[in-house]
């Protein structure tokens, strides 16, 4: 998917720019538009890259102490101040570990399974917007685009699920599959509500639609249902605690990670993460304002008596853009960690329960009722 | 040649050979489960052809529908009934074969026959690009709004159908004294508290 | 139609007190967050052995008559008791004792029924080895008598929750002398032959 770089709407302030000042410096020194353009093309994809990452091994980090802070114990101390090196250390552990592949299993498949999970979560890295034109591309189909890479997870889970020859595993693969596609719908009507709203499935524009009057313009206010289902089922898609069954120690070992061991379980645990914390962000962007400050920044540059195109405002904006956004999922991170240690597990027939019964109605209802207040009131729910 | 064409050729390329590998594979490999990854692998192909012609909605949808939901059916069909069983001598399966060859050739010549005796506009209509999602819109709910509803007509009689399946067969009332069953216990159990009821009270 | 609604109310009922629960447990976990740890950072603080604690077994050679009822009250007849009859002083000469921790369950039993008061059990409890025959000691190694928790000065010793002042949960910070909920042994022994003895005054 090549970036194509929208012209935005102008009723906000363009914001930061770096792809054009990058494009401009680059030609200013000789070279062509399209070598320009080819040179520009990897960095942001690796930034974005080396921010999941990190995002990761942060989320780690706080995982291991918030648990350990809900337990009442210390958690990792030794591996630098206060344990911040510990993920890393995990990471190296994991990397140096010897690559078992079982005698009976499938070797294509079973290696071909965790890049099968691990690749479309970090595609969906795309669409994730920390500033007007600080994302990859903004692409037109934006949250769409999320969402149908995500069903190619299942696929990856029940690849590694099969290959293991394990019946752990097998069921694991299978179950993930179930809770993966069960899960989806609700999410999607949920998502699509919010569109009905912001009327384009860019990330981008349904962020600008919620930036009106800071926080008071938020979705949250307008989709307080859309919300909760939102974060149920991205918490069941991460296979996070309340719907962990896939990895039900007590009844399936690790599910389909259970043969797995070295990279390659490695790379279900960073995709796990990964999840996370992309799907914390998408929460972030759809319903509480993405990069948008509480008190809209152009009413604080207004206040200030600064004009919003100076170099430095605009500099200042992005980075508080991009703070707003990271903020916002890691508070929305360290709910799942809280919700880890509150709640037990479900049942895989209470779960699918959940998701047919009850989600699935309560989203239609909820998407029903946005049409209808949007036809009744289009100026608060986007004529 | 730019940079830009020189890339989507080499994406066209990779692309063309997947999905004739890919389905060659599908249909060749004797190992049902390879077949049913390798489609998945050829619908995700067919969605990166949709990219290259700058329909990302129209690929959004393949990789949604196809892979995320009907490989994922497939495989889960294959996995539940998983036998281990190689496929038995079926009388006359040269015959069979070279039959359902000749039929396969067929079809191919047919297609090549209409690939290239149709006049294709070269070059095409300017893709529209992400406006394609409205376009789709207003043409489902305009000229083909027949099609598009007798299609949510076909899934939902699927649907209905597999319910009906799936159901087991309940008695909605008591038999014995007609008043209405309790709707939960059906569900639960395979109805053994119903069923020794209404025997035990024939037999009192 | 009524049915129907009573059924929609009964759910979001449900769900709204399944939603406060939730909330509950939250706020339960929450308050955890801002409490001090409570463990104990093991290699460098440990908790000090109650007094009845039953760790490894100490044994004083000399004391020992070589009855063997050690032997006969083990679950499993445990200690080894190496002796042989002195002809000329027709008495039992010990040679060798031993016990194997490896397998010992630290039950007791034998430091009960000691007539001799040559085995008791000492507060140790770090019996990690590298080999488990090396957990097999004989008379010197079970003579050998452990370091306190409390001597130790590489050591920071910590209170268990039985020996902590009134209303303290952690035993970090709290001053070595400060005084222990309840009554000690003693008060109490002191009080009950008091009031045993004291009604018993009058009458003589």
């Amino acid at each position: 998917m090549l970036p194509s770089p929208l012209v935005t709407p102008g009723f906000v302030a363009a914001g930061l720019d770096l792809q054009a000042s990058f494009s401009s410096w680059l030609e200013s020194l000789g070279l062509s538009v399209a070598l320009a353009r080819a040179i520009w093309l990897p960095l942001p994809m690796l930034l974005v890259l080396t921010a999941a990452v990190v995002g990761v091994l942060v989320n780690v980090w706080l995982e291991r102490k918030i648990s350990a802070a809900v337990q009442q114990r210390i958690g990792p101390e030794y591996a630098g101040a206060l344990g911040i090196l510990q993920p890393l250390a995990d990471g190296l552990k994991l990397l140096v570990k010897e690559d078992v592949i079982p005698a009976r299993a499938d070797g294509l498949l079973f290696t071909l399974g965790p890049v099968l999970v691990l690749v479309p979560v970090i595609l969906s890295w795309l669409v994730v917007p920390f500033g007007q034109n600080l994302l990859i591309s903004n692409v037109g189909v934006g949250i769409f685009l999320w969402i149908s890479l995500s069903s190619i997870q299942p696929i990856g889970l029940l690849m590694s699920g099969y290959a293991s020859n394990n019946k752990y595993s097998l069921l694991g693969g299978l179950r993930a599959a179930a809770q993966s596609i069960s899960y989806e719908i609700p999410l999607a009507l949920a998502v699509l509500a919010i569109v009905m709203m912001s009327n384009s499935l860019s990330t981008v524009d349904i962020v600008n639609q919620q930036t009106g009057a800071g926080i008071l313009s938020w979705n949250i206010w307008r989709q307080p249902v859309g919300f909760v289902i939102f974060w149920i089922c991205a918490l069941a898609e991460c296979e996070r605690l309340p719907f962990d069954l896939p990895e039900a120690e007590e009844e399936l070992v690790a599910g389909y990670q259970t043969e797995y061991a070295g990279m390659k379980f490695a790379l279900f645990y960073l995709g796990s993460y990964i999840n996370l914390v992309l799907s914390a962000l998408l929460v972030s962007v759809l319903y509480l304002g993405g990069w948008g400050f509480p008190i809209p920044v152009e009413w604080l540059a207004q206040w200030l008596g600064q004009p919003i195109d100076a170099p430095l405002v605009q500099v200042i904006t992005a980075s508080v853009g991009i703070v707003m956004t990271v903020l916002k999922a890691y508070l929305l991170v360290f709910f799942a960690i809280l919700l880890r240690w509150t709640v037990p597990r479900v049942r895989i027939d209470q779960l699918l329960d959940l998701g047919w019964k009850f989600l699935l109605p309560i989203a239609l209802v909820n998407l029903l009722v946005t049409a209808a207040l949007k036809l009744a009131f289009p100026m608060a729910f986007g004529g | 040649m730019t940079i830009a064409t020189t890339t989507e050729q080499i994406c066209f390329l990779i692309l063309a050979a997947t999905i004739v590998l890919g389905s060659l594979g599908v249909v060749l490999l004797s190992n049902i489960v390879y077949s049913a990854f390798l489609l998945g692998g050829v619908f995700l192909a067919v969605a990166g052809i949709y990219l290259l012609l700058n329909a990302s909605f129209v690929a959004a949808a393949q990789v949604l529908v196809y892979v995320g939901a009907v490989n994922v059916l497939i495989l889960f069909a294959i996995m539940l009934v998983n036998k281990k069983e190689s496929l038995s001598a079926i009388p006359s399966l040269l015959l069979r074969r070279v039959l359902s060859g000749a039929v396969c050739l067929g079809l191919f010549t047919l297609l090549l026959r209409v690939a290239f005796t149709t006049a294709w506009p070269l070059p095409g209509p300017q893709p529209i690009g992400e406006e394609a999602t409205l376009r789709i819109g207003e043409h489902f709910f305009s000229d083909y709004l027949l099609p598009f509803e007798l299609a949510s007509v076909l899934l939902l009689m699927a649907m209905i159908g597999a319910i009906v399946l799936a159901r087991r067969d309940v008695y909605a009332s008591d038999v014995i004294t007609g008043e209405p069953a309790d709707q939960g216990l059906i569900e639960k159990a395979r109805t053994p508290l119903l069923i020794n009821r209404s025997e035990t009270s024939t037999t009192l | 139609m009524f049915g129907f609604l009573q059924k929609v109310g009964d759910y979001t009922k449900d769900a709204v007190s399944a939603a406060k629960y939730i909330t509950q447990g939250l706020g339960v976990t929450f308050d955890h967050l801002r409490r001090r740890p409570v463990t104990i950072q093991y290699p460098y603080e440990k908790l000090i052995p109650s007094e009845r604690y039953r760790g490894r077994i100490h044994y004083e050679f000399d004391k020992c008559i070589a009855c063997e009822v050690c032997v006969r009250v083990c679950p499993i007849n445990l200690p080894v008791v190496d002796w042989v009859m002195n002809k000329a002083t027709k008495k039992k000469e010990l040679r060798n004792y031993s016990i194997d921790f490896g397998v010992c369950i630290f039950c007791g039993n034998c430091v009960e029924y000691c007539p001799t008061n040559c085995l008791s059990m000492t507060e140790e409890y770090e019996l990690a080895a590298f080999d488990r025959h090396s957990l097999n000691y004989d008379n010197i190694a079970l003579g050998r008598l452990p370091t306190s928790v409390t001597t130790d000065p590489s050591v920071i010793p910590l209170r268990e929750l039985a020996y902590l002042p009134k209303g303290e949960i952690e035993p970090h910070g709290v001053p070595a002398t400060a005084r222990r909920a309840g009554q000690l042994p003693s008060e109490i022994l002191a009080e009950t032959t008091a009031t045993t003895t004291s009604p018993a005054e009058p009458s003589s």
